[in-house]
């Protein structure tokens, strides 16, 4: 049971870093990425191929950030001067050509058979029936790193910028904010993130292939966000962690329902989650969290300042 | 050679024309691309399937009685999903409709589960023009999308509804002060946009093996249609329908057969990077 546990956390673990990258890009800077089961494909590919390399799983990881970092670059240059409903059309795309090229390209990712033997970090530094516990504190410490460059950044002149761009381009333009420049960085970032999780991904399967890449992973991820409320990153971990409890709770529902199959069951829970995207959207659209925002500090709190400023009155 | 891949590619390119159409209506109407497009094919394709195979009708009225359901179903969906949404942004919208795209799916997928699954038809006898090996199946879909694209057009040019979607389509606010309903208009396109849909469905699923994915494979080629032809230009839409299927089909002279939908988004990315307004589309000035 607790080995059966750590290794939900751990899955739950890697889609909450999409979800952080996806909330960056779309809950921050409104930039849709449809894609992001193709974008995480090419990052656990590209550490996979570097890894089986030899090149070592830390090189492996920084190629998967770059190269998806690059490859969202290009397409959010691509979109540079249209409204957000193309680069959507285009994420969704790009996931595709990934999906094509993975499946066709078998000199080079065994197509459907899939890549086996990925090598994993610190493996044989740390006694093998414990390896499970260790990674997943390895990705609980990824996401406590990027959670909390994340909130720095969410709050840094760099953020509110990208907030501006958002909620309205043109004005942030009139601001002096250089939009194109701005989103491309954010998107990249965004990649940068998901290449993270792809790596991380081929590294604790230790074999990957095309069919752990659908689109159900995308649903998941923006399931995760909207349930979580936009641009909130700590209700976005909540989310994830809400997303686990409905997938693995209808898991169970095999045990009540004999008579479905696997495919039946697995087609419930997407229905699940489509629902789930829907009525959260039409009804809480802002999710649990709502997002962060400058405060300002009421004077009553302050009894001192309040209490000076009553005396100059009085005087 | 080369002829009989244009002309297959021509007559792919029909198939296409008809979710492209639907997707720039409802992009006109409603001002989103609308994801669920591939899905609302695949359930099309199977409720003529219900009538077709478990029913015993011939394809046909299987086709007819199933698009006209499913118009219904669209205007349904819409009531219940995309209407509580009207005020949104389009970007809600669209990741709504990838949420109504995973139920739709799903519901075929639960009910038929992964199986690949085709029509009861008769198979004709190939036949040869002029050197071109043309089968029966493509002689149907080619009727049957000029058909339909000419009955879309006479709506959309001669009759008041027509009218009223192209005043809403281009103005909305302008359209309600000259006494136009929209919710009317809307539901009319909903239930244009899902005969289509369904009947493109049908003729996918003659071209090609009916499985829960079958409209996920035509979905970037269709996205790819609409942009070239501008998104909201019905008559773009078929001419950049007809272009894809073309360029699609002979491409696959030089590169796998596989890859037709990376051709359809590359094409994508050149025709947003040289011509963001789409071949056809006029130069606009947005906001």
């Amino acid at each position: 049971m607790v080995s059966y546990l750590v290794t939900i956390l751990s899955l739950v673990a890697i889609i909450s870093i999409l979800g952080l990258a996806l909330n960056l890009q779309w809950g921050l800077c409104g930039m849709v990425n449809f894609g992001i089961a193709g974008f995480f494909a090419l990052g656990a590919y590209t550490a996979a191929l570097v890894d089986l390399a030899g090149a070592g799983t830390l090189v492996a990881t920084v190629a998967a950030a770059a190269v998806c970092g690059i490859a969202c670059a290009l397409v959010a240059l691509v979109s540079l001067r249209l409204s957000d409903e193309y680069l959507a059309i285009l994420t969704l795309g790009f996931g595709e050509v990934v999906r094509l090229v993975v499946l066709n390209e078998e000199w080079l990712t065994h197509g459907s058979l899939g890549l086996p033997g990925i090598p994993r970090p610190f493996w044989g530094l740390i006694p093998e029936e414990q390896y499970e516990y260790w990674f997943l504190g390895m990705l609980g410490g990824v996401i406590l790193l990027l959670f909390l460059a994340l909130e720095k950044l969410l709050r840094s002149p760099f953020g509110r910028a990208i907030r501006a761009v958002r909620e309205d381009d043109v004005v942030a333009a009139t601001l002096g904010k250089d939009v194109v420049k701005l989103r491309v960085k954010v998107f990249a970032l965004g990649g940068v993130i998901i290449g993270i999780a792809g790596a991380f991904h081929s590294f604790y399967m230790t074999y990957i292939d095309p069919s752990q890449f659908s689109a159900i992973l995308t649903a998941y991820v923006f399931m995760a966000v909207i349930a979580g409320g936009r641009a909130s990153n700590s209700g976005l971990l909540l989310g994830s962690v809400g997303l686990m409890a409905v997938i693995e709770g209808t898991r169970f529902l095999k045990d009540i329902f004999n008579i479905f199959d696997a495919t039946q069951l697995s087609a419930i829970r997407l229905i699940l989650i489509g629902l789930g995207l829907i009525l959260l959207l039409i009804f809480r659209p802002q999710g649990c969290f709502a997002e962060y925002r400058l405060k300002i500090k009421k004077p009553e709190k302050e009894p001192r300042k309040a209490s000076v400023q009553t005396e100059t009155r009085t005087t | 050679m080369t002829a009989q891949y244009i002309f297959n590619g021509f007559v792919s390119g029909m198939i296409l024309a008809l979710p492209a159409v639907a997707l720039t209506l409802i992009y006109g109407i409603l001002k989103f691309p609308n994801f669920a497009s591939g899905a609302m094919l695949t359930v099309g394709a199977y409720l003529a399937l219900i009538f077709n195979v478990y029913l015993g009708m011939p394809l046909l009225w299987a086709a007819i009685i199933g698009s006209l359901i499913f118009a219904l179903i669209a205007v349904g969906i819409d009531q219940a999903v995309f209407r509580q949404l009207r005020e949104r942004t389009a970007i809600t919208l669209l990741v709504c409709s990838m949420g109504v795209s995973f139920v739709l799916e799903n519901i075929a997928r639960f009910i038929f589960g992964n199986g690949a699954r085709s029509y009861d038809l008769a198979i004709a006898r190939p036949k040869h023009f002029f050197g071109l090996r043309i089968n029966n199946e493509q002689i149907i879909t080619a009727a049957t999308a000029v058909a339909a694209m000419i009955v879309v057009y006479f709506i959309l040019r001669h009759t008041a509804l027509g009218r009223a979607m192209r005043a809403v389509a281009d103005n909305p606010s302008l359209a309600a002060v000259r006494g136009v309903r929209r919710e009317s208009i809307v539901r009319w396109t909903w239930a244009i946009t899902g005969t289509l849909t369904a009947v493109a469905g049908v003729l996918a699923g003659m071209d090609r093996a009916i499985d829960p994915l079958l409209g996920w494979n035509y979905i970037v080629s269709t996205f790819a249609a609409a942009i070239l032809g501008g998104l909201g230009n019905p008559v773009g839409a078929v001419i950049g329908a007809l272009t894809v299927g073309v360029v699609e089909e002979t491409s696959t002279l030089f590169i796998p057969p596989n890859y037709r939908q990376v051709v359809s988004f590359l094409a994508i990315a050149l025709l947003l990077i040289l011509r963001p307004q789409g071949l056809l589309g006029a130069a606009k000035i947005k906001k």
